[in-house]
This record gives structure tokens, sequence and C-alpha cells, in this order.
């Protein structure tokens, strides 16, 4: 009997042991988990009345969507508006799944509430009212760009203020109009990408905006580089393969300032030689690729770098940015602004200000630094670069009288034939602490990136200094 | 003189223990369906009803249990609170308003199959000449699906006695008595050989749940069995040779069983099907993250979203209305019910009582693991009841019954100390 006691004990032990452990794991993935979980799409308590939803407003305090009387959601009266801001302001069928009003839901329902106004509401009988969600983002601009993107193409724009992390613009086309949705699943009426939010979802090769990376890895590797000399022949054989700039040009002999600004596929595909694998990569992901980019406001899918080169041509293609490699374009937005930003990347703030029910602030959205991603030296020789690529290299149209644009075009090959047009790149900003804005522009088979992408960032850019200043 | 100080001081240390409780117990349950009576206008009669119902039926149980018999008043209590937590979460949640009420219906019941268990075990003197007759009738009932059942949510495992209107679960039915046989088999600390019989009845047992495809049931029985063993011999090669035998058999199974398959692949992720084979385990995962710590509040959470939220999934729903901090709570309520359990278990003076006692407390625990860890994502699902608390009456009755046979015992426990305190006085006042 003794030993049968000694035996109850341990295993009632053991059961009392895995109980404490199945409390803490439950209670540690609740901890961690529960705010995802409910704001999952498929989380129909959204669309219910348990709770007044909350506002959304922009930058300037524009109404973008709001609960009216009798519960229904109601989003801006004009459509091209609702239109332009539908992935970034999302659906009440969570269509698309990034957008405040899903990513949001637990803040704008309520339902993370405290303690205090739980009991509030439940003794007051009153309806529980969610938090408002001011956003950073600009609705004018945003209407602006997606009325000047061209018409019938796919593509993204992301304006960022590069000094702060606000994220001013977000445009994806297609688009869709949060009203007219016919039910759950795809319907007829929009078109099926149309949910998806290109700025952070798109991953793009990067084509020739990715140069920028390279050359802040040469500069980083020898300071000297920029003295270096190479020669354009408008080819280069290297082992097992050929490179070629774009258009047949033959630049001849030229600097890296001048190659940038030239956009020289032969030089960069020799640099990125020069380099190595493990260099290149490693500057790379120092500006971001093959990380988790989950900010606390949204997150971009992961952009990509080659981990290990398979032969010398996936690096020279690397350099160059074809191949392998693949960028969001709110990632690119946030690479040249960190140029811009004397190497400093921000965190991305898309929230400016959460308040309660009672108007009291419950979070504001403040500037914090994401990572020194290359140095101030090295930051300011890519400005110089990127402003020459502007003033008289392929990025011209880009040019805004008054104001020092600097930026760098890209035209990506998506096919190993030349039978698909080239996806249209332009990644640039203004160089000035009055007007710190970045831009990152997608044109989908758009074409060159220089005569497509560029004329759209010069009319975002200057939008953004004319309405916000 | 003395001994009568003795016996007033352990009565009234054994009241104020219990009655704190008590109470306690009895204003949880009267607020909650009062709350819920008052959240319809003008009011809803039957959960009012139901609010005095419910606290004086515990009241009354633990009172009447407790003069008749010396069983341990905090078991009893405990088992009724968890009783008192499904009704009072049907009430909320519920689509029908029948539902609470057959609860509480099936609830009473229990009551009566507790009062059952309690004269059952403390009446049987000899057991050993019952085992054999108990194993016979136990695979009958076990079979009994195959004739008068149906398939029913992937497992054949019902039987129908009146149609539509009652149905009885036999795998439920036959816990207690699997225990029993059991605890009379190994009792007596037996060589393997012994054992022999016990044990293939009990693979017997498994073999017919599986072709009823209730792996829940299934796994449940396995698993009480080798605890059961492995406390009753302390045989420490047989139990591990047993338990690698079920994992090979789990192995086998998955290979074998593409429903099993199907299981396992929702298990591990979920949210790639959310509408179609996820939607269940989505949902409740859902339902646990929008209750957040304190819960959307009784009457405010959608826990019906989540199908089968009245039964398998009873446990997510009561995180969505009470929240994260109710939820761990109702599971320390279980870990109160399983040491006092163990106590009882422990305090037992023959080995059948002992291991009969430490099977229900053993099995009570594992089903409660089974279904808490199923609901949130730590393993995979099985359809097991949350003891108590999810609806169904076969399985409620049954989990009352079990906890009829474990009060049983200690009040027979009781009993043999109050014996041993007499007779320890009685040589002291010889000695003096």
């Amino acid at each position: 009997m003794r030993e049968l006691r000694g035996k109850i004990r341990l295993v009632g032990t053991l059961i009392v042991c895995l109980f404490i452990g199945l409390g803490a794991w439950y209670g540690m993935t609740v901890y961690s988990q529960g705010s995802v979980w409910a704001s999952n799409p498929y989380n129909q308590r959204s669309s219910g009345s348990t709770a007044h939803m909350g506002d959304i407003s922009d930058r300037d305090g524009n109404l973008l969507a709001h609960t009216a009387a009798d519960g229904t959601r109601e989003y801006m009266p004009n459509e091209n508006v609702r239109r332009a801001l539908s992935q970034t302001v999302g659906d009440q069928m969570g269509m698309s799944g990034t957008g405040v009003e899903n990513y949001y839901s637990s803040t704008l329902l309520n339902i993370s509430g405290s303690l205090v106004d739980r009991l509030r509401s439940a003794f007051s009988g009153a309806e529980r009212v969610g938090g408002s969600i001011q956003l950073t983002i600009d609705a004018e601009l945003t209407s602006y760009i997606a009325s000047a993107f061209p018409d019938g193409k796919k593509g993204a724009v992301c304006v960022i203020n590069y000094r702060t992390g606000e994220v001013l613009s977000w445009v994806s086309m297609p688009n869709y109009d949060p009203v007219d949705l016919l039910d759950g699943r795809a319907d007829d009426n929009v078109e099926d990408t149309a949910y998806l939010n290109r700025c952070l979802q798109g991953l793009y090769t990067p084509g020739s905006t990715f140069k920028i990376v390279t050359l802040a890895a040469a500069l980083e590797a020898d300071p000297n580089a920029l003295n270096q000399r190479f020669t354009c022949s408008g080819s280069w054989d290297y082992e097992g393969g050929k490179i070629v700039c774009a258009g047949g040009a033959v630049h001849g002999e030229l600097d890296l300032r001048t190659a940038l600004a030239e956009s020289c596929n032969v030089t960069f595909g020799k640099l990125a030689y020069q380099l190595g694998a493990e260099r290149l990569r490693a500057t790379a992901e120092r500006f971001g690729l093959n990380e988790n980019l989950k900010f606390g406001d949204f997150m971009i899918y992961n952009s990509a770098f080659p981990v290990s080169a398979r032969n010398v041509g996936g690096l020279v293609w690397a350099g160059v940015g074809q191949g392998e490699v693949l960028v969001t374009p709110m990632h690119m937005a946030m690479i040249a602004g960190s140029v811009a930003n004397g190497g400093m990347m921000m965190k991305p703030v898309l929230v400016k200000r959460i308040e309660n029910s009672l108007g009291i602030a419950t979070h504001t959205g403040a500037p914090s630094l994401y990572r020194q991603v290359t140095s101030a030296s090295v930051a300011d020789v890519i400005t110089q670069s990127m402003y020459q690529a502007v003033r008289s290299g392929t990025a011209s149209k880009a040019a805004i009288p008054g104001y020092t644009v600097c930026g760098k075009t890209g035209s990506a090959e998506t096919s190993d034939d030349k039978s698909v047009a080239t996806n249209a790149w332009f990644a640039g900003f203004v160089a000035d602490p009055e007007h710190p804005y970045a831009v990152a522009v997608v044109v989908e088979r758009g074409g060159a990136g220089g005569t497509v992408a560029a004329p759209i960032a010069q009319k975002a850019l200057k939008k953004a200094i004319e309405v916000i200043g | 003189m003395r001994r009568a100080s003795v016996e007033n001081m352990r009565k009234a240390l054994m009241r104020s223990n219990t009655r704190l409780l008590l109470s306690a117990v009895m204003l949880f349950q009267f607020s909650a369906m009062l709350l819920i009576a008052f959240q319809e206008r003008p009011y809803d009669a039957q959960a009012l009803i139901l609010a005095a119902a419910i606290p004086a039926a515990t009241w009354l149980v633990t009172m009447l249990f407790g003069k008749i018999w010396p069983v341990d008043r905090a078991i009893v209590i405990l088992a009724m609170l968890l009783c008192s937590v499904g009704v009072i979460t049907l009430s909320d949640i519920a689509r029908a308003k029948s539902t609470p009420m057959t609860q509480a219906i099936y609830a009473a019941v229990g009551v009566g199959a507790m009062a059952f268990g309690i004269a059952f075990i403390r009446g049987l003197k000899s057991w050993k000449r019952l085992v054999a007759p108990a194993m016979v009738l136990c695979l009958l009932a076990l079979l009994s699906p195959w004739v008068l059942g149906k398939w029913q949510y992937g497992a054949r495992n019902w039987i129908v006695l009146v149609q539509d209107r009652l149905t009885i679960q036999p795998s439920e039915f036959m816990k207690p008595a699997l225990i029993l046989i059991l605890a009379a088999g190994f009792s007596g600390r037996p060589r393997f050989l012994k054992c022999v019989p016990t044990i293939a009845f009990a693979a017997l047992c498994c073999g017919v749940l599986l072709s009823q495809r209730d792996l829940g049931a299934l796994l449940l029985y396995f698993l009480t069995t080798v605890l059961m063993y492995f406390a009753a011999t302390s045989n420490w090669v047989v139990t591990i040779g047993g338990l690698g035998l079920g994992g090979a058999a789990a192995v086998i199974a998955y290979r074998a069983f593409p429903y099993v398959q199907t299981r396992v692949a929702i298990w591990k992720n979920p949210w790639i099907d959310p509408l179609e084979s996820g939607h269940q385990i989505v949902q409740a995962l859902i339902a646990i993250g929008s209750g957040g710590l304190f819960g959307m509040g009784l009457g405010l959470g959608r826990p019906r979203n989540i199908p089968l939220y009245h039964s398998d999934f009873i446990f997510a729903a009561i995180a969505e209305e009470f929240g994260l901090v109710f939820s761990i709570c109702l599971l320390a309520i279980y870990v109160l019910v399983i040491l006092r359990g163990m106590v009882v278990a422990m305090n037992a003076r023959t080995s059948f009582h002992s291991l009969a006692a430490f099977g229900i407390v053993a099995m009570l625990g594992l089903q409660t693991m089974l279904i808490v860890g199923g609901n949130t994502k730590l393993i995979p699902l099985t359809g097991v009841t949350l003891p108590l608390v999810s609806a169904g009456g076969s399985s409620l009755v049954s989990t009352f019954l079990s906890f009829g046979i474990l009060l049983g015992i200690s009040s027979l426990n009781a009993e043999d100390e109050a014996k041993d305190i007499e007779r320890m006085e009685l040589r002291e006042e010889v000695f003096s």
C-alpha cells in the first residue's frame, strides 16, 4: 500500500504539473497571439453590432471611415477617394487583410479595452464604443497619386516622410470599392488582385533601383572606390555569361557616381563580382532584406536577397537587382529614405494617434530609429549620385524646379526573354529637411523606369510638398 | 468528555472549511444567473428560476450528502460548481432555451447517479466474483452502437433509445465501470501474468472504440489503463512498454487512417483552410483571442460562430465570454478537485478503493487536458467533453456517477479514520 501511495502521489504530481504547463502555455499564447487571432479576417465579430466601431481619419482629420447612427459603416462619399484608399483603410468583410479596419479591429471595437471601460459600459448599459484611429496618410495626396497612375496598369506608389518614418500615401493598383463588395468571396466586380496592398505585399524584382544598395556595399568596403575608373563597352563577359547595358548603351570610361546616374549594368555587375556574394549580402541584409519587417503598425512581406549566389552569374545579376532579388515598394521607399536621412532608416509609422471613446489619446506614433543601415558619409555619396541621375542622368523626368530631387530608376526584367515589358521602377526623395519625402513607384509591365515611373514620382513628390508642406 | 470535544473540533473544522467555499460558489451561481435573467427585457423567467434553483440545489446536495454520509464536502461543492458553470454558459450562449434546461435536468439525474455511486461503492463488499460478468456486460454495451446506433460527427458511438429524444453514449457510461474493473483486476499488487486478463479486456475495449472511431474515448481508456497499472504494480518496464506500444499504434493509425491524418494536419496549420477543414479550430482561436483577458462579458460575445460551441468547444466559448483569467481559474478548479481526489486515493484502506479513486481522478485530469489542449491548439483535437461542463447527458451523468464513487470512497476513509481515533482514545484511556 505504501508503494501504491507513492505512485499515486507521483502520478498526481505529474498531472498537476501538466495542468500548470497547460495553463501557462494557454496564457502565453493568448497573451502573444490573442490579438492576432482576434484580428483575423474570419472574425465576424467586427461586422456585428456588439460595439460601435471607432472612426478612421487621415492626418488632417478627414474622416476615412465611420459608423453611422444606425450601425452601418460608412466611407468617404467620393468613389475615387474611396478606391484610392481601399487597401489602406480596408473594409468590413476583411477582404484586404492588411487594411486598418481589419488589422486594427480590436482597437476600433475596443475588444482589448481596459477593464474600467468595460465595467462602465456594463453598468451604464451603453453600447461599447471603440477607439478612433488617426493615420499618417494624407487622403488628398493619395487620391491625387491614384488619379495620376497610368490607366489600366497595375502597380504601387509609396510616399513616406523619411525623417519621421510616417507613411504619407499608399497607392496600390488595381483597387476596389469597399462599399460595393458582393459577398465574402471573390466577386466579378473586382479584379482578383485588387484586395492586395502591393506596397506591402507586392514582391518585385527591383532592377536597377537596387544599385543603391550595391553602391553602398562598394563604398563601405573601400572608401576610395569613388576614385576607381570603370570601362563600359556595352557588355561584359563573365565566367559563364554576359551582362549588357540597357538599350545597347555604351558608357565608356566612368566613375561610380556617373555609373549610378547612367545606370550602367556593366559597372555594377563588375562591382558585385569584386565585392563577392558575402559582402553584398551583408550590406543588403543591413538594409533589411531577408528580414521579418514586422513593425508595430503593420508588416511588410519579407524582401529577399539570395543567401548564397549559386554561380558568378547569380552574383553579377544580383548586383543590378535582377535574378533572385525581391523587394516590396514600401521597403524600397524606406531604403531610399534611409539614404536621404544620413543612413538612418526610421521605423515606419502608420498610426498617428489612437483615441479612446472619451477622446483621450492612448497611443501616439513617435519617430524612432529602426537601424543605421549605412554611414552618413556613404549615404552622402549615394545622395550626390542620385542627384546626378536626376540632373543629367536616367531619372531626369523626376526633377522638380526649385527642389533638390534625387532618384534612381529601374527597368526590371521579369522574364528571361524580352517578351514581357519590364517593370518600371523609381526610388527617390527630396533632399531637403523642410520637405523630407521619399517615394517608391512600381508600374508592372510599364516599360522603362525613366519614362514611366519617374514622372509619377515627380508628381507625387510635388503634390506632397504642396499639400503637406 | 474528551472524545466528544475532539469530535466537535473535527466537525467544526470541516464546517468552517466548506462553509466559506459553499457561500462563495452559491453567490457566483446566483449573481451569474441573475445577470443572464435581466439581459432580456423585462426578464428571462427560466433563468430567474435557475438563479434560485442552482444555488439551492448546491446547498441542498452538499448538506444532504454530508448529513447522510461523511463524504468530502469540498468535492461535492466543486462538482456542483463545475456543473453550474456549464448551465450558466449554456443559458448565456445556447441558441435554444431548452438546452440549459435540459442540462439542468440531466444534472438532477446526475446528482441521483452520484448518490447511487456513493451507495454502490459503500455496499460493494466482495467484488472479485463480479469482475467477469461485468467485463462481458461492459463489452456488450460498448458494442451496442453497432446494432442500435448511427454515424454522427464521424463516429459511431451513440445508441438511440427514443428516436430524436433520448440518445446515450455507452463509452461514457462504461468509464466508471472500466475503472472499477481495472481496480479490481489490479488490486493486491499482482504479478504481470495475473493482470493479463484485465489488460486484454481493456485492449478489447480500445479495439471496439477504434472500430467506432471514438478516438477521444479510446485515448482516455488507454491512458487510464496504463496509469492505473503503473500505480498498482510499480512495474516500469511494462508501463513504458505499454506506452511505447500505444505510441506505435498511434503512428500506425496515422499512416492507415486518412481521418487521423486530417486531424493532425488541421492541428498543424488550421489557417490554411479556415472555411472548411480548419473552421472549428480557427473559430475557436478567434473566439479565445476576442475574449482577451477579461472576456467579452456575459451575453456580449458571439461564441455561436464556433461549431459545437456547446460541447466540444465549450472551453473556447467560456474563454470568449469570461476571458483568460476566468478560464485559467476553471482549470485551477479542476486541479483542486484532482488534488482532493488524490488525497482520497491515498487515504483509502484497500488497494481496490485506492485504485478506483485514483483511476477516476486520473481520467478526469486526462479528459480535461485533452479537450482544453485541443481547444487551444496545443494538441490535435479529440472529441471528448469538458467534464461536468459540456452539454450532453451521457457525459454529465456518467461523470457524476464517477464522482459518486470517489465520494463513497472518501466517506469510507472518514469512517475508518473516526474508528482509528476512537481506538487511539480507548488506548490512551486504558494506559493513562
